[in-house]
C-alpha cells in the first residue's frame, strides 16, 4: 500500500538533538484526520463512560467510538456490555436516546429485537421469510465491541481486538484515577446535567490545552481579575475559587509549585500544589481522607491535577472537578461532552459549592472556557501557514525532563516514564511528547 | 401600581432585549433586583432539564445581581479574547403571557430566538428557547427578581455569553 504520510514529516522527535516539533498538518489535514479516526480512535482503547451511567440491570447509555455509534448496557445479570448501536439487519441505529432502561431493544425500522445483553431475541416473521441456510449461519446479535474493560468505574473499549490489556494501557495512571475515586468510600458519580459544546478546531487543541500550564495567566486574565476581586471582598453573593487559594500559577511564587508526569501510551498529568483548605469542597473530609489513605495521598487529592488518558478522556481537578470526553468530528471541528464528577455522599453544601465553582470556570457559558475555545479556533486559522510547518509549542521544559519520577511522585508510589519538577514559570510543554509518541504508535501502520 | 397588562408585560421584555442587542449593559443590569436569581438550566438527558441547582448542573446559575456585574466586567475588561470582537445579536421575543402572582409580582412566560453573528469567525447561529420572568415592584418600578432561560439547542458552538440568550 502506498503510504501518503511519513512520520518524520509530521513529528520531528530527536531527543539526542534536543528537538521535539509537530507539523501543522496534524491539525489541518483532512486526509490525516480520516486516518486518525480509523487508527487512533477506532484502532485502540478509548474511554466510553462511567459505570454509574448504567447503574442498574437493563440501564444503558449511548455513545461513540470514533465514528461508530455504541451502546453500553448492563444486562439482566448486572454485567456491563458494550456493543455497536446498529441493527445487523439494515444498519439502523437501534437506540436513539442518550440513556434509559430497557430489557428489550426493538429496532424502529423492521422490529428486530435484542435483549440488554445484545442477544437477538426475535427476527420478525422469520419462519415465513424464506431465508437461505446461509442466513441462519450468520450471527444476528448486536456486534460486541471486541475489547471492553473497567477500572474502578471508568469504562474503556476498543474496536480493535489486537491491543494490550486495559491494565497495561492505563498502567501507572490507575493510581491517578484512584485519587479521583478514593475521595469517597462510595466512589464517584456524575452530577446530573451534561454540557455539550463544539469548537471549530482540531481535537488536539483540547488534548494539549488540558495539560498546558503556560496559557493560564495569558488566556484567562479577565477571569483571574474577578477571582482576585472576589477573594478581597469575600462576599457571600459570589462563589469563592479554589484557584485563588493556590499560588502554583502565580508568576511570583517561589520554589517547586508543581510539574508534569508523562506515561506510556500517551497519558499525561500536569499538577500544581494546592493547600488542604476550605477553598475546596473536599475539605469537609480532609481528616477522614488522611486517616483512610495517609496524609501524602490525601494531600495529592487536594493538588491541582489535569489528567489526560489518551486519546479522549480528561479529568480536570483545578477550579472544580470536570470529566471531559473529546469527540473529533472533522479535522477542524470537535465536540466536547462535559460533566461535573464528584465524590458520592459529600454534604449538600459541598456539592452545591462544587457545582457553583464548576459552572463559573468550565462551562461554555462560563467565564474561562470560552477564552480557551476561541484560542483553539484562532490557532486553527494559523495552522494554514505552509512556509514554516513546524510549530514551536512543544519545546518548554525539554532540558528539565528526566526519566522516571521524583520526590512528589514517590509520595504516592507513582512511577511515570518522564517527569518535570517546575516552578511557577517553567510551564512544561515536553509532556506533549507523550501524546504524539502514542499517536505515532497508533498510526504506525499507515505512516512510512 | 397595578399589575402589568399583556402589552405592558411584552414591552418590558422587549426593552430588556433591546438593551442586550445594543450592548447597553448598565441599563440591562438596572432591570434586575440586587438579589435576583438568574438561571439557565442544563439538560439532564434528551427530554428533561435539571431542576435543582444545588444538586444538579446548570449552564448558568446566579443568586444576586453581583454575579451579572462580574460577567459584564469580564466582557468589558479587554482581557477576554472571547469578548474582543463582540458577536452581534438580535433578540426576537414572542408568545408573551403575563399573569399576576399572589404576592403582587408578575410572572411572564415567553419564547425567544437570538440570532447571533459571530463577527470573528463570520458564522451565524440562532439560540432559541423559553424565558420565565418574575417581576417585582421596587420603588415604583418593575424589576426582574427571577429569570429562567430554558435553552432548547444546548450544544453550544464555541461559547455563549449572557447577551446571547
Amino acid at each position: 500500500m502506498m503510504k501518503r504520510f511519513a512520520l518524520r514529516d509530521l513529528v520531528d522527535d530527536r531527543p539526542q538533538d534536543g528537538v521535539f516539533r509537530i507539523n501543522r498538518s496534524l491539525f489541518r489535514d483532512p486526509a490525516l484526520f480520516d486516518l486518525e479516526m480509523k487508527h487512533v480512535f477506532e484502532g485502540g482503547w478509548v474511554f466510553v463512560g462511567l459505570s454509574t451511567q448504567a447503574e442498574n440491570p437493563h440501564d444503558y447509555f449511548a455513545g461513540t467510538i470514533g465514528r461508530v455509534p455504541i451502546i453500553v448496557s448492563r444486562d439482566g445479570n448486572g454485567e456491563l456490555r458494550c456493543f455497536v448501536n446498529a441493527c445487523p439487519h439494515k444498519g439502523v441505529r437501534l437506540v436513539q436516546k442518550l440513556c434509559g432502561n430497557a430489557r428489550r431493544h426493538v429496532c424502529p425500522y423492521h422490529s428486530w429485537t435484542f435483549d440488554s445483553a445484545g442477544t437477538n431475541r426475535n427476527i420478525k416473521w422469520k419462519k415465513s421469510g424464506c431465508y437461505s441456510a446461509g442466513f441462519d449461519e450468520e450471527n444476528h446479535d448486536l456486534a460486541s465491541v471486541p475489547r471492553f474493560g473497567e477500572y474502578r468505574g471508568f469504562l474503556f473499549a476498543s474496536l480493535n481486538p489486537d491491543v494490550p490489556s486495559l491494565e497495561e494501557h492505563l498502567g501507572e495512571t490507575r493510581k491517578l484515577l484512584d485519587l479521583v475515586v478514593d475521595k469517597s468510600p462510595d466512589g464517584v458519580e456524575l452530577v446530573p446535567g451534561r454540557v455539550c459544546f463544539t469548537f471549530a478546531a482540531n481535537w488536539k487543541m483540547q488534548l494539549e490545552n488540558c495539560a498546558d500550564q503556560y496559557h493560564f495567566t495569558s488566556t484567562h486574565p479577565s477571569y483571574i481579575r474577578i477571582l482576585d476581586q472576589r477573594a478581597k471582598e469575600q462576599s457571600s453573593e459570589v462563589v469563592q475559587s479554589s484557584i485563588a487559594a493556590a499560588d502554583f500559577w502565580q508568576e511570583d511564587a517561589s520554589g517547586v509549585t508543581g510539574g508534569t508526569y508523562s506515561f506510556d501510551h500517551g497519558h499525561v498529568l500536569n499538577w500544581g500544589v494546592m493547600p488542604v483548605s476550605a477553598a475546596l469542597p473536599e475539605y469537609e473530609r480532609a481528616d477522614d481522607l488522611a486517616r483512610a489513605h495517609g496524609t501524602a495521598k490525601r494531600d495529592w487529592m487536594f493538588n491541582m491535577r489535569n489528567l489526560t488518558i489518551f486519546p479522549n478522556l480528561q479529568i480536570a481537578e483545578n477550579a472544580s472537578s470536570q470529566m471531559r470526553v473529546i469527540r473529533p468530528i472533522a479535522h477542524d471541528l470537535t465536540e466536547m461532552q462535559t460533566w461535573c464528577i464528584a465524590p458520592r455522599g459529600e454534604s449538600a453544601q459541598a456539592r452545591s459549592f462544587r457545582i457553583r465553582q464548576y459552572e463559573d470556570f468550565f462551562n461554555p457559558t462560563g467565564m474561562a472556557t470560552p477564552d480557551d475555545t476561541v484560542c483553539y479556533e484562532e490557532a486553527q486559522y494559523g495552522m494554514a501557514e505552509q512556509e514554516r510547518p513546524w510549530l514551536q509549542g512543544h519545546a518548554r521544559g525539554l532540558t528539565a525532563s528526566v526519566e522516571g519520577g521524583n520526590d512528589y511522585s514517590e509520595l504516592i508510589d507513582l512511577k511515570p516514564a518522564q517527569s518535570v519538577l517546575a516552578d511557577a514559570q517553567l510551564c512544561d510543554e515536553s509532556l506533549f511528547g507523550s501524546y504524539y509518541r502514542a499517536w505515532a504508535a497508533r498510526m504506525a501502520e499507515v505512516l512510512s | 401600581m397595578t399589575a402589568l397588562g399583556q402589552a405592558e408585560a411584552a414591552a418590558f421584555l422587549y426593552r430588556e432585549a433591546l438593551f442586550l442587542d445594543r450592548g447597553d449593559f448598565d441599563a440591562w443590569l438596572d432591570l434586575y433586583t440586587a438579589d435576583c436569581l438568574f438561571w439557565m438550566p442544563a439538560w439532564r438527558d434528551d427530554g428533561t432539564q435539571t431542576d435543582d441547582p444545588d444538586r444538579e448542573l446548570s449552564l448558568i446559575f446566579y443568586r444576586s445581581r453581583r454575579n451579572l456585574e462580574d460577567r459584564i466586567q469580564r466582557i468589558r475588561s479587554g482581557f477576554s479574547v472571547a469578548s474582543t470582537v463582540m458577536p452581534r445579536v438580535s433578540h426576537m421575543i414572542g408568545n408573551v403571557l403575563a399573569e399576576a402572582m399572589d404576592d403582587a409580582g408578575m410572572r411572564l412566560d415567553s419564547s425567544f430566538i437570538v440570532n447571533v453573528q459571530d463577527v470573528r469567525t463570520n458564522r451565524s447561529h440562532a439560540y432559541f428557547g423559553r424565558y420565565e420572568h418574575e417581576l417585582r415592584l421596587e420603588d415604583g418600578a418593575w424589576k426582574i427578581a427571577r429569570k429562567v432561560i430554558r435553552l432548547m439547542n444546548d450544544v453550544v458552538p464555541t461559547m455563549l455569553d449572557i447577551y446571547g440568550v
